[in-house]
């Protein structure tokens, strides 16, 4: 424990680790200090002045994101001065910052507008016309506003001090001072450029793929896990109309802290895929007919008597109680072997100024937990074949959440029962005697296990098309009908089902996750922050 | 003159047939349009006025639309009797106009042609007996809808009719004591002999008739059997298209036939002041009277003569088409006791009780002597105004027909204090009178 | 407390007169059947004057190169009460952020006129028209092509020479 130093801000009396700045400290008592410049995840350079506070015996207000804590120290961050100050300050940006709010993706979750709303002036006093730089494409997916620049630079240093790849730098002075590119080389090439757009205070740097597409006030936020790597980041799923429309990082300093990389940024179109299962159906040679989930339950059950030996494709997408919930049914099945197959990058695409992070190789979300539940690996590294001999297998064969986008229409063609659970049909499962259709990845709750075999959680963002329901759900209400235990009536009973069976889950709970996740084989007796 | 005869009479049968019916269908189609308009104006409305110039092409339009609507029938109408229903009450509404006599004989070439399609020996039986047929149109209608708001429509309908026609009935012996006849062209001829309208010697009777034919054509404030307030648009309810336009034009049919027999049963019918106009078929020879020795005098008939009484005649049916409306658009309707009570405790003693005043009157004047003519004309107008006037004292005063505000159960003291209650149980309330 | 009722003051049945009332009545009937005043209005020839206040279907307003004045900035649909409006937004071939789809469902609309009232550019706006007689339902969703072909003229509540009602 460091040392601890006592001040008083606003009145109040708070004790923080010595080398706390003064705006930190100011949250701890819930009190937000206007920044621009300030992030807490890169230095500070202190060029906003907005966050400027009175410190009483300094002879001039201290900025609070580089002003550190001294004993003693009385702070007022709301007194006439800081007011005043601020007011003063967001005059000046609204010199030159259009007020183009109407037609800003940033409208809504912009840290000006929010600002000058609540301490700044009702009325401009500006004649002069606003200096015009129209729009710059750095390449990327970033589109550059010049006009509504505040020149915080928070771009160009994240370029710099996070990601290490010197690609924007200020150029010009004074009001013409402007973010620029280095010899129209952009941002093209870089892994984790769509970061400065989160960053941007306000709406200079905007999201080409977001472009127009939704106010920010339309969207809900939905704390979800990122499915792209390993990696196991914390994101937002922003959805509108039932569909994502983007993914913004959620800050979780023990796994991404506040960045996210372009390729799992990207990676949600799937989750709006319109072409899904939406019955129970039967498939046979006749023809196909869609059911209820009471009778395609019945039918599995009574089909899978006597069926033989079980071969299960998992998928390592899946969540830990799918995957928890198919091991239990194989198991109550007879037992049998569970196969899944995984992605695999040539290399790591690490973030440089935070180590922790990095896009991983293993391009699946949840491959430590599939190994876990004793799954195999099979297939090569772009997540193809190696199911040849399940394909032929004459007993049992589950298939979940694997597409088998790369099988032929004869998969499964000698098995006693092929059972498709899936998202979206495909030529794989022309011979599936069942499919069933279970939610994707963002309409259902659940749990992932990431590389460092952290174990988070990710909630419903979506509504399930037609009848589709969690894997775990179907999968444990057959495990609950073989007579192993009661049906999963929630993730979380899912979750404790898969913990009491599994051992590498053990003596971890769905209330230990919290919102930072928790490791496996740890203490978790500390949860959350 | 002699009467016309041989081919030229069926000749002139057949064009008088066509002219007047045209002429009634003609009448019943713009009696639609003058109700619309009238009540337009009564109510400081335009009423209809886009088809054509004032709106006079409106009844066209509405006989278009019912022609091209689809027909509808109930599922569980009786078929047969549903389809029946709309002709029954249509075709009697229409033929009572054959003996009714329209203007002053037209003298032609081939002879003196009588302004009647059928002058009938029988005369007002024919017409007494048809609009007694209407009721079992209204009642079949009613009741082969297979309607409850219909069928009560129905019955409401039988129920009045029946009522009113006995004081119809009642209040026409009267007439048949002072015009010794039944048809009505001799009525006509003894409203002119007599030198004046039966309207005035017979004026208690003609406001029985006037009353009782309100009844009979259902119109307000009579208008039980489709009370729409009540009984959604009541015999007719599940009716449209055109057999809906039956039941109206044969509504209106009535208006017009009842308008047209008072005219000519009270107000001489084609008659006009003086007697130059006076015609009658007397032994074979048109006379216009006779002379002080009891000689007939030739009648000089004249085609202006014909449309001078056409144009009066028309005039008096038209004064009762727009009572009709008038009344109409003023009253509102009357509870069905209300109805009933009427027809039966006044109209029916009113109308005995008169046909005793009148027989005596003239008893008493043919035994003093006088001449049928304008004194004794004069004599009943006094006896029948003076009945007219006693039965309109009784009438009146909340005595018959009062309104709901004037029961006389109604003297209520309400106290804005309770009394305290003494023994525990409150006193029986004095029973109202 | 005494408990208040009002008494009907209606005349006793001795002093009521059905024949009197009924001539009365017709007399007053026939009073206004040659009354030459009308009430009636004569309503396509004669319009009716709406209020300054009337709010009918909308109309956008367009710049002069026939492009609607709309930015696609989404307030009016999150303003509506609606919630009659929808809207996707886009980037037209010269760069500017227009509306690629704007349906007012005029069957919802309430004509509260918080679009025009919320419009930061002045582009939408609730029209003085109420004759919107259609054929079938789906004339009445309202797309961006219909709204700027409106001819009729735009409420009396917005000023176009105050446009931001100053």
């Amino acid at each position: 424990m460091a040392e601890m130093v006592n001040l008083t801000i606003d009145g109040h009396e708070v004790a923080v680790p010595r080398g706390t700045t003064i705006l930190e400290a100011a949250k701890t008592i819930g009190s937000e200090v206007p920044h621009y410049c300030y992030h807490p995840g890169m230095s500070s350079p202190a060029m906003c002045r907005l966050c400027l506070v009175e410190v009483e015996g300094a002879p001039k207000p201290m900025p609070g994101c580089v002003t550190t804590v001294m004993e003693g120290q009385v702070v007022n961050t709301q007194s006439e001065q800081a007011l005043s100050n601020r007011r003063g300050v967001l005059e000046f940006y609204l010199v030159n910052h259009p007020l183009d709010c109407p037609i800003c993706d940033m409208s809504g979750e912009c840290n000006l507008q929010d600002y000058v709303h609540d301490e700044g002036r009702e009325h401009g006093r500006g004649r002069e016309p606003k200096r015009i730089f129209g729009r710059d494409d750095f390449g990327g997916d970033v589109l550059f506003y010049g006009d509504r620049c505040v020149m915080c630079t928070r771009c160009v240093r994240f370029m710099s001090e996070v990601e290490q790849d010197h690609r924007l730098t200020v150029v010009e002075r004074g009001n013409r001072s402007v973010i620029d590119t280095f010899y129209d080389e952009g941002l093209d090439g870089t892994n984790w450029h769509g970061n400065i757009v989160d960053i941007c205070p306000v709406g200079a740097l905007v999201s080409k793929d977001f472009l127009h597409k939704a106010r920010a006030w339309d969207l809900t936020h939905t704390p979800s896990v990122c499915t792209s790597c390993s990696q196991g980041c914390n994101i937002d799923l922003h959805t509108r109309d039932n569909l994502v429309q983007r993914i913004k990082p959620r800050e979780n300093l023990d796994v991404n802290a506040w960045w996210i990389c372009d390729h799992g940024r990207h990676n949600y179109e799937w989750m709006n895929r319109g072409d899904r299962l939406e019955a129970p159906v039967m498939r046979s040679d006749s023809g196909s007919q869609a059911m209820g989930w009471g009778d395609a339950l019945r039918a599995l059950l009574e089909k899978s008597d006597g069926g033989g030996s079980v071969k299960a494709v998992a998928s390592a997408m899946s969540s830990n109680e799918d995957l928890g919930a198919l091991k239990a049914l194989v198991d109550a099945m007879g037992g049998g072997e569970i196969l899944y197959r995984s992605a695999r990058a040539e290399d790591e695409v690490p973030l440089r100024g935070f180590p922790l992070l990095a896009r991983r190789k293993d391009l699946s979300a949840n491959s430590t937990a599939a190994d876990l539940i004793g799954a195999n690996r099979v297939g090569a590294d772009d997540g193809t074949g190696g199911l040849d001999e399940v394909s032929n297998h004459d007993g049992i064969v589950l298939v979940l959440n694997d597409d088998l986008a790369d099988q032929k229409e004869d998969f499964g063609n000698n098995a006693s029962l092929f059972v498709y659970l899936g998202t979206h049909d495909s030529p794989g499962a022309a011979k599936a005697d069942l499919v069933l259709p279970v939610t994707s990845h963002a309409e259902g709750e659940g749990t992932f296990t990431n590389h460092e075999r952290r174990v988070q959680r990710f909630a419903k963002a979506l509504d399930a098309p037609g009848m589709a329901r969690p894997a775990w759900l179907v999968l444990g209400a057959l495990v609950a009908e073989k007579g192993e235990g009661p049906a999963p009536r929630s993730a979380a009973d899912a979750f404790a089902a898969m913990s009491s069976s599994v051992a590498a889950f053990a003596g971890i709970t769905w209330d230990d996750l919290g919102t930072r996740g928790a490791v496996l084989n740890e203490s978790v007796s500390v949860t959350g922050d | 003159m002699e009467p016309i005869s041989g081919i030229p009479a069926i000749v002139a049968m057949a064009l008088k047939n066509l002219g007047i019916f045209t002429l009634v269908i003609l009448v019943v189609a713009y009696a639609t349009y003058a109700e619309r308009r009238v009540s337009a104006f009564i109510q400081d409305r335009r009423g209809p006025n886009r088809v054509g110039p004032f709106g006079l092409l409106q009844p066209i339009a509405d006989g278009i639309k019912n022609i091209l609507k689809e027909e509808t029938l109930p599922g569980t109408a009786s078929r047969f009797f549903f389809i029946l229903a709309p002709i029954l009450v249509l075709v009697p509404s229409l033929v009572t106009f054959a003996v009714i006599p329209i203007a002053a004989p037209l003298p032609t070439r081939w002879g003196v042609v009588d302004m009647i399609i059928a002058d009938v020996p029988i005369g007002i039986l024919y017409v007494l007996a048809f609009s007694s047929l209407a009721v079992y149109g209204v009642v079949l209608g009613g009741w082969a809808s297979n309607n409850k708001y219909a069928f009560l429509g129905g019955l409401r309908a039988s129920a009045q009719m029946v009522s009113y026609e006995v004081a119809l009935g009642l209040s026409l012996i009267a007439v048949l004591m002072l015009a010794g006849n039944v048809t009505l062209t001799e009525m006509v001829w003894q409203q002119q002999q007599l030198g004046m309208w039966f309207a005035f010697p017979l004026s208690l009777a003609f406001i029985l008739f006037v009353i009782s034919a309100f009844a009979e054509t259902n119109r307000l404030p009579f208008d039980m059997p489709e009370a729409e307030s009540e009984l959604v648009t009541g015999y007719h309810t599940e009716y449209s298209a055109m057999k809906f336009s039956a039941f109206m034009i044969s509504e209106f049919g009535h208006m017009v036939t009842a308008s047209a027999l008072m005219a000519t049963i009270f107000l001489g019918g084609w008659d006009l002041p003086g007697t130059w106009d006076n015609a009658f078929w007397y032994n074979g020879q048109l006379i216009s009277g006779f002379a002080e020795n009891g000689t007939p005098i030739a009648a000089q008939p004249a085609v202006w003569k014909t449309l001078l009484t056409f144009g009066g005649f028309a005039a008096k049916t038209g004064f009762f088409l727009l009572v009709y409306i008038w009344i109409r658009w003023t009253l509102p309707r009357f509870r069905y006791d209300q109805v009933m009570a009427l027809g039966w405790k006044v109209m029916l003693p009113t109308s005995l009780g008169y046909v005793m005043l009148v027989a005596m009157t003239i008893l008493v004047l043919d035994e003093l002597g006088v001449q049928y003519g304008f004194l004794f004309g004069l004599v009943l107008t006094a006896v029948s105004g003076a009945a007219t006037l006693s039965f309109m004292f009784f009438l009146d005063r909340g005595r018959t027909i009062a309104g709901a505000g004037a029961q006389r159960t109604q003297k209520v003291e309400v106290k804005t204090t309770p009394t305290a209650v003494v023994s525990g149980r409150a006193e029986p309330a004095p029973a109202g009178d | 407390m005494a408990i208040s009722v009002k008494l009907m003051h209606r005349p006793e049945p001795e002093s009521t007169s059905y024949l009197r009332a009924a001539l009365s009545g017709m007399a007053l009937t026939f009073k206004h059947m040659v009354n030459p005043t009308k009430v009636t209005q004569q309503y396509p020839e004669e319009m009716t004057d709406l209020s300054p206040r009337w709010r009918g279907t909308h109309v956008m307003e367009q710049h002069a190169d026939g492009r609607p004045k709309c930015v696609a900035c989404g307030l009016c649909p999150t303003v509506c009460p609606a919630n009659c409006i929808r809207l996707v937004g886009g980037e037209d071939d010269q760069g500017n952020r227009y509306p690629i789809v704007y349906e007012i469902d005029e069957f919802r609309c309430i004509f509260c006129g918080m679009c025009q009232e919320v419009c930061p550019v002045e582009a939408i706006h609730v029209g003085r028209h109420f004759e919107n007689a259609e054929y079938t339902r789906d004339r009445f969703v309202y797309d961006l092509d219909r709204l700027m072909e409106q001819d009729h003229p735009s409420t009396l509540l917005w000023d176009p020479s105050d446009p931001s009602s100053e």
